[in-house]
């Protein structure tokens, strides 16, 4: 077993259409840009998925029944997985929380050096403030941050500067970026990691500059994240 | 001085889940330290052995000298608790010897502590054999145990017949086991240990094993669970009851034959 802690990623909201996938996949590709191992599980059913857009890192999991627990669960705390990421659709919101809850999943990890982090994406629907509620009180050893993406719900307060490296976040904060830029990153055939190292051909050279400025925003969050959990 | 402690578990029909929860009971016991020995009676080969072969004896409830090795031993044992897993069929016509033997009696007096766990399955057979189990209780503790392996409802949904026999026994206290999930209970069974040392991620030897995390999780939470049912029973509390300043028993009256029904 590693010495070194590595980070498990639980990206989650009781509701729909409020960037668990985009969040997922911003994760999962920040690690293959920093040519760090990662595994991604995709636990949505209604897609466009995770594992569309990241097919070559993501594993599709159903923890329905037992056997597809077991099989999600216990590879989850293998030692040879590296950084862990998990798209939790809101359909098995409660059931995945509940199973975490009643086998003590979040114990074990810490127990084999593996950190969990639930990013939570905030939401006006008053369940969501409900749900976060519960797992607070309910994972209250677990460190559960806030998201806010701006993207999908810009009611929602957006604080102007990144943290400071050495100020513990208070959220995680998905800025807003213009329709043609969304509309881009929504292409099942787009990839973060490419653009970061090098531009797509189909990108226009107006907008290079507004996505690069973004994606760094949200890749030093990860940083300042990942140093925290003490996994950098 | 503790007084010494017999705990039946029984119920007339099969499959209700009998030596499982003389497993649990074992389990409890060995977290609270009692000392305690047990009894399996599903000759020739046992089935409560197989998990705890250490503190487990096969006898047949039926035979004389088997009889006598529960029961004369009862004072002498080091154990403070001797645990009978009673064969199905066999709850009746046991407590009807044990009258006779004057083991009710003694627990009466005060010079033993006797409890029975009724292990209770769905049907209203069931919980007829409540009646008839009533007519021997004497002084035993009793409980009365909704083992819920089958996800049967008991007759809560009818409280005209829930009422009537659930109460019929004054003082009788009632336990849940919770239903524990199929693999798990699957995964215990072909591994043949304790629940404690399924958890444990151990072998019966001690040795490091390879059970699925998921499967011991759940394992985990469901003895949780019935270990809170026995708190809140206070059952340690009832076995370790001090004797009482009368003298011990003495050799009990001839076992009778206990016939099968």
């Amino acid at each position: 077993m590693s010495d070194k802690t590595t980070p498990l990623y639980v990206v989650c909201s009781p509701c729909r259409r409020v960037g668990k996938t985009l969040v997922s996949r911003l994760l999962t590709e920040f690690y293959v840009v920093n040519d760090r191992p990662v595994a991604a599980f995709d636990l949505a059913d209604e897609g466009p998925q995770l594992a569309d857009y990241l097919p070559d890192f993501t594993t599709i999991a159903d923890i329905s029944e037992t056997r597809g627990q077991m099989a999600f669960f216990d590879r989850l705390i293998a030692d040879d997985v590296g950084v862990r990421i998990i798209d939790l659709d809101r359909r098995v919101f409660k059931n995945f929380f509940t199973v975490v809850h009643e086998i003590r999943f979040f114990e074990e990890a810490r127990h084999r050096s593996i950190e969990p982090l639930i990013l939570f994406i905030i939401d006006p629907d008053p369940k969501s403030a409900k749900a976060y509620a519960v797992l607070r009180h309910q994972l209250a050893q677990v460190s559960l941050l806030p998201v806010r993406n701006q993207i999908e719900t810009a009611a929602i307060p957006y604080g102007d500067a990144p943290s400071k490296v050495n100020m513990a976040p208070t959220s995680l904060d998905i800025p807003l970026l213009d329709f043609p830029l969304r509309a881009l990153m929504d292409r099942q055939s787009f990839s973060f990691s490419r653009f970061w190292r090098g531009s797509p051909a189909d990108l226009p050279a107006s907008l290079k500059p507004e996505l690069s400025r973004w994606v760094e925003r949200i890749f030093f969050q990860f940083r300042v994240l990942e140093r925290l959990l003490g996994c950098a | 001085m503790t007084k010494p402690a017999v705990v039946l578990i029984g119920g007339d029909k099969g499959g209700v889940g009998k030596t499982t929860v003389a497993r649990t009971l074992l389990d409890y016991f060995a977290r609270q330290q009692l000392r305690v020995r047990a009894f399996d009676t599903e000759v020739p080969r046992g089935t409560l052995k197989r998990f705890h072969p250490d503190v487990t004896d096969v006898v047949d409830i039926n035979h004389v000298p088997d009889q006598m090795r529960i029961f004369d031993t009862v004072n002498s044992t080091d154990a403070t608790v001797s645990l009978i897993d009673v064969r199905a069929g066999l709850l009746s016509p046991t407590l009807h010897a044990l009258r006779n033997i004057g083991f009710i009696e003694a627990a009466k007096k005060g010079e033993i502590t006797f409890v029975l766990f009724h292990i209770l399955g769905p049907s209203i057979a069931s919980l007829d054999e409540i009646v008839d189990t009533a007519a021997y209780l004497g002084d035993a503790k009793y409980f009365m145990v909704k083992n819920f392996i089958n996800n049967t409802y008991f007759f809560e949904w009818d409280e005209a017949t829930h009422a009537a026999y659930f109460k019929r026994i004054p003082g009788a206290v009632g336990i849940t086991i919770p239903k524990l999930v199929e693999m798990a209970a699957e995964q215990v069974d072909l591994a043949s240990v304790p629940f404690a040392t399924f958890i444990a991620n151990q072998k019966q030897s001690g040795a490091p094993a390879s059970y699925s995390f998921v499967l011991r999780g759940y394992v985990r939470h469901w003895l949780e669970t019935i270990s809170a049912e026995y708190d809140r029973v206070n059952l340690t509390d009832i076995l370790e009851a001090k004797e009482s300043s009368r003298p011990p028993i003495g050799r009990p009256r001839p076992i009778i034959k206990i016939a099968e029904s």
